[in-house]
């Protein structure tokens, strides 16, 4: 559980979200087809339970909006900075498992591969540092190849050999 | 009573086949190694099982599967005590009194008191498991549309509740579920609803690729924020239980059990809330109150056995009334479901051999975290010690394996990245991750029995309120949210203060 509470403009900021889509939601809701034409009746049209969540979820986004301003959200309105240099790990962790999901899973490559490829280039990217301040790199880089085939080739035994799942 | 011992016996009869015992040590001590992990949680390691286990017979399926839950809750203490660092949420309790110990020289002798207290909770917990399945069940039977539709409402509300620490953020968060449940072709009339034309949205989310996004890949994601604390661990001292911390305690483990297995009974709570709970009545209670975070055994006992209590807890409204405990009921739910096997209120009726079965899996689960808790202690020490930048992206890949292999098909891939970015951001901000599985959970039953509902009443809202069950579960909805109004919250407080001092008046003073 995270205990760090944000900033009241964040929850503002959320808040105007969740309102924009649960306004969204109950005029995706209102505008569906009510299926006259089957003789449904009014209580069971599809966009009935839709449209009430969408209700609801607007009457929480009031109420988080509403409070947020309570506690000062408009008076320290101000965006967080978004840096590379602070970020770098998040942005390289999510470049690095959406590039091996969404490009090398299914291009051709076997899974085993892709997935030895993506763990062998993830070690040794978030170990380059420690690598390089202790002048072993090469042998850093040999050590993270050395663990993505093994990985690699252990998912593809477990998985496809023992398990008999169908992998990507 | 003895009707069920004697389903018990059979149960665990069928189960003691070398195959069945092999599976389950080796469940167990995978849930150990994700519990012990942190960043790996119970959910995750029961999702991804899930996916391996998919070609098996369903009980021999379901057993990896319970093992493997109970595995990590108790998992998860290892990593409390010697690094201070919760393996899973639910032993975040532990690493007060747990790591305090460590500190002390003590580590073996908490990790003895956390595999006594999991033990022992678990078995608490199989016990009412075995005994309220039954009652719970016929109870269920009396449900009709009015009363499911307050139920998944109760659910979503009390898990928003008691999950965060933020009531607003864990309900919008469950509303979000219930909506994304919407999504696809509804079950009355199979007509397409918010697809945008997107013929893969027609079967709507599935469960397993959202929780490993929202469990998984948000993890990594998490993990890999920052960057990781070296693991430093100290010597330690015997792992071996001793009576005596039992003996010693045993109040403080029956009220943990049974607080733990209360709180597992309500949907959507989980394992983090009842070792919390149950480490606060235990101080509460006890005669060593100034010991609480400076190491005491008393402390850590309540915690372990509440969170380990809560496992057969949560299992008995997955089989009772198909509404999941938590967030790993919820997966094992939608397991049960893959396997063929269709919990809910006619359990008891059509297959009451398979809550036996349940509780001899949990059995085999503690044999198994019982011979690993005093035997694997430095094996586990080692793997503590991996760096995490090797384990997150295996985790990753097997959150690609585990989302894929259920349908085969990318579409599950990419519901499983988007929950993964949608879950981290929303983490970061507070928002609980449990509400919203529920809401996903839940939406079905929602949808059905509200449209259901207004048709048997022809659009009256009454039976809605004033059926004595309907009205119960309104009338706890209505009060968990009131209670969140300050002024509300004040007033119960104080009319609960002066009804206290009406009946604390007429006890002679002592």
């Amino acid at each position: 559980m995270d205990t760090e509470k944000p900033s009241p403009f964040a929850d503002f900021l959320f808040g105007l979200f969740w309102l924009v889509l649960a306004v969204a939601i109950m005029i995706g809701s209102w505008t569906m087809d009510r299926l006259e034409h089957l003789k449904v009746s009014l209580y069971t049209a599809p966009g009935v339970v839709p449209g009430l969540l969408g209700l609801a979820l607007a009457i929480m986004a009031v109420l988080m909006i509403l409070r947020s301003i309570r506690a000062g959200a408009l008076q320290n309105a101000r965006l967080p900075e978004l840096g590379l240099q602070s970020h770098w790990r998040i942005l390289t962790a999510l470049a690095l498992c959406l590039s091996f999901a969404v490009v090398a899973v299914g291009s051709g490559l076997p899974f085993w591969a892709a997935a030895a490829a993506f763990i062998a280039v993830f070690v040794f990217v978030f170990r380059f540092e420690e690598l390089r301040d202790q002048g072993r790199l090469l042998r850093g880089g040999v050590l993270a190849a050395a663990f993505g085939l093994l990985s690699g080739a252990a998912i593809h035994y477990v998985f496809q050999e023992l398990f008999l799942v169908r992998l990507p | 009573m003895f009707d069920g011992l004697a389903l018990f016996g059979h149960s665990l009869g069928n189960f003691l086949t070398p195959t069945s015992v092999g599976y389950a040590l080796l469940a167990s001590l995978v849930g150990m190694v994700i519990g012990a992990l942190p960043g790996l949680t119970a959910t995750m390691g029961v999702a991804l099982m899930t996916t391996l286990t998919i070609t098996l017979q369903p009980n021999q399926a379901l057993l990896i599967l319970i093992c493997t839950y109970v595995g990590a809750i108790y998992g998860g203490s290892r990593s409390a005590i010697l690094l201070n660092i919760p393996g899973t949420p639910a032993s975040a309790a532990s690493c007060l009194d747990g790591h305090a110990l460590a500190r002390q020289g003590l580590a073996g002798r908490a990790m003895g008191i956390a595999t006594s207290g999991s033990v022992l909770g678990t078995w608490i917990g199989m016990f009412f498991l075995a005994l309220f399945t039954p009652i719970l069940g016929e109870m269920a039977l009396k449900f009709g549309a009015y009363e499911f539709f307050w139920l998944a409402v109760f659910g979503v509300v009390i898990s928003g509740n008691l999950t965060g620490n933020d009531p607003l953020k864990g309900w919008i968060a469950g509303f979000i579920g219930l909506f994304i449940a919407a999504i696809g072709q509804e079950g009355m009339y199979a007509h397409d609803r918010f697809t945008f034309g997107i013929h893969d949205l027609s079967g709507g989310i599935a469960l397993i690729p959202a929780l490993v996004g929202a469990f998984g890949f948000a993890e990594v994601l998490t993990v890999m924020k920052d960057r990781p604390r070296k693991a430093i661990i100290n010597s330690f001292d015997s792992v071996i239980p001793r009576l005596s911390d039992i003996f010693q305690y045993w109040r403080t483990i029956i009220r943990s059990g049974l607080i733990g297995t209360g709180i597992g009974i309500v949907p959507g709570v989980g394992e983090d809330v009842a070792a919390w709970s149950s480490y606060a009545a235990a101080r509460r209670a006890s005669k060593e109150k100034e010991k609480f975070g400076k190491g005491s055994v008393e402390g850590l006992m309540a915690a372990e056995t509440g969170d380990n209590a809560c496992v057969p807890g949560a299992v008995i409204p997955v089989l009772t009334l198909a509404v999941p405990g938590s967030a790993p009921a919820a997966v094992l739910l939608a397991a049960m479901m893959i396997h063929g096997v269709q919990p809910g209120p006619l359990i008891m009726v059509q297959s009451p051999q398979f809550v036996y079965d349940v509780v001899a899996m949990m059995f085999l689960a503690t044999i198994g975290i019982l011979v690993y808790g005093l035997t694997l202690t430095h094996l586990l020490t080692k793997i503590l010690q991996v760096p995490q930048t090797l384990v997150m992206p295996v985790i990753f890949v097997l959150c690609v394996v585990g989302s894929f292999a259920i349908a085969s098909r990318m579409f599950d891939v990419y519901v499983m990245l988007a929950f993964g970015i949608i879950g981290f951001m929303l983490r970061q901000f507070n928002y609980p991750m449990a509400p919203l599985v529920l809401g996903i959970v839940l939406g079905d039953l929602l949808d059905k029995n509200l449209r259901r509902g207004l048709v048997l009443s022809d659009g009256d809202l009454t039976p809605f309120f004033v059926r004595p069950i309907s009205f119960i579960l309104f009338a706890l909805v209505a009060g968990t949210i009131l209670l969140n109004i300050p002024s509300v919250h004040h007033a119960a407080v104080r009319a609960w203060v002066r009804v206290a001092a009406l009946f604390s008046r007429g006890k002679p003073a002592v």
